[in-house]
């Protein structure tokens, strides 16, 4: 059975970059709209 | 002139939407982590297509919006379709720029390289240009009719790249993978990914409702008060 891929890191870094765009956009809206 | 819904009641939905879709995101990820089995040739980096096929998904639905408003302003003259088209182009924007980030966090591990210039990437980067100029020309342009109907021609030339992008896979010689679900025959992906993948899609789809409406409700009050200004 091949070895599987170690790029666990590449993972963590799309889902900590998706969080940040989506909670900094969701801020964003809550800001401007109060 | 058309007289505008009151904004705070869609400013109130909007807010409710957003934080069931982000609600929504958390519950993804726990699936993502926990629930879908690695994939053996790809390993972890493949569980990065449950965040940015999604975004992609929602990213072409606002932009495919914002060219149905656009043509629908052009041809109704109906502020509401304006106001919309501005919404749906900055969500558009802001899951391009999921789209845009983690397909090149994927591309590293498994194509060897960040970026490459092929049909699909680059088109997607065009349009996401394509829509930060439709918001700079709106940002340049003050008076509301002329705004209006120079970024609904904007929108519809846009719009018209949508369909290239989907089908680019197939046009051109490319890197990127074949579509999973939206082709002719069945999805190419094991039940617990699909159920993942559907249930990621989901939820962009509700982000998208919730952050549109929010967008829509803060352009309503500011056109509101542009008109009270105008009126005194």
């Amino acid at each position: 059975m091949p070895e599987l891929p170690q790029n666990g890191a590449y993972m963590v870094a799309a889902y900590i970059v998706t969080a940040v765009i989506l909670m900094g956009y969701a801020v964003s809206l809550w800001m401007r709209s109060r | 002139m058309t007289p505008l819904p009151a904004a705070a009641p869609i400013i109130r939905y909007g807010r409710l939407l957003t934080v069931l879709g982000l609600l929504g995101m958390a519950v993804v990820y726990l699936l993502a982590l926990r629930y879908t089995p690695v994939e053996a040739r790809q390993g972890m980096a493949q569980k990065i297509f449950y965040v940015h096929a999604p975004a992609a998904w929602g990213a072409l639905i606002a932009f495919v919006l914002v060219g149905v408003a656009s043509i629908l302003y052009l041809w109704l003259h109906d502020p509401r379709l304006d106001l919309f088209a501005e919404a749906s182009a900055e969500v558009g924007l802001a899951f391009s720029a999921v789209m845009l980030t983690t397909g090149p966090i994927w591309g590293k591990p498994i194509w060897g390289t960040w970026w490459t210039w092929d049909a699909r990437l680059t088109l997607t980067l065009f349009l996401f240009l394509l829509f930060l100029g439709y918001l700079t020309l709106r940002a340049a342009v003050r008076e509301p009719v002329e705004r209006a109907r120079f970024s609904a021609v904007l929108g519809i030339m846009a719009l018209v790249l949508v369909p290239f992008i989907h089908l680019s896979v197939y046009l051109f010689r490319t890197l990127h993978p074949q579509p999973i679900l939206l082709k002719p025959s069945r999805p190419s992906l094991p039940p617990q990914m699909l159920r993942t993948l559907l249930t990621s899609m989901g939820v962009y789809t509700l982000l998208y409702l919730g952050f549109v409406t929010l967008r829509y409700g803060i352009g309503l009050r500011r056109a509101a008060r542009l008109r009270e200004v105008d009126d005194a």
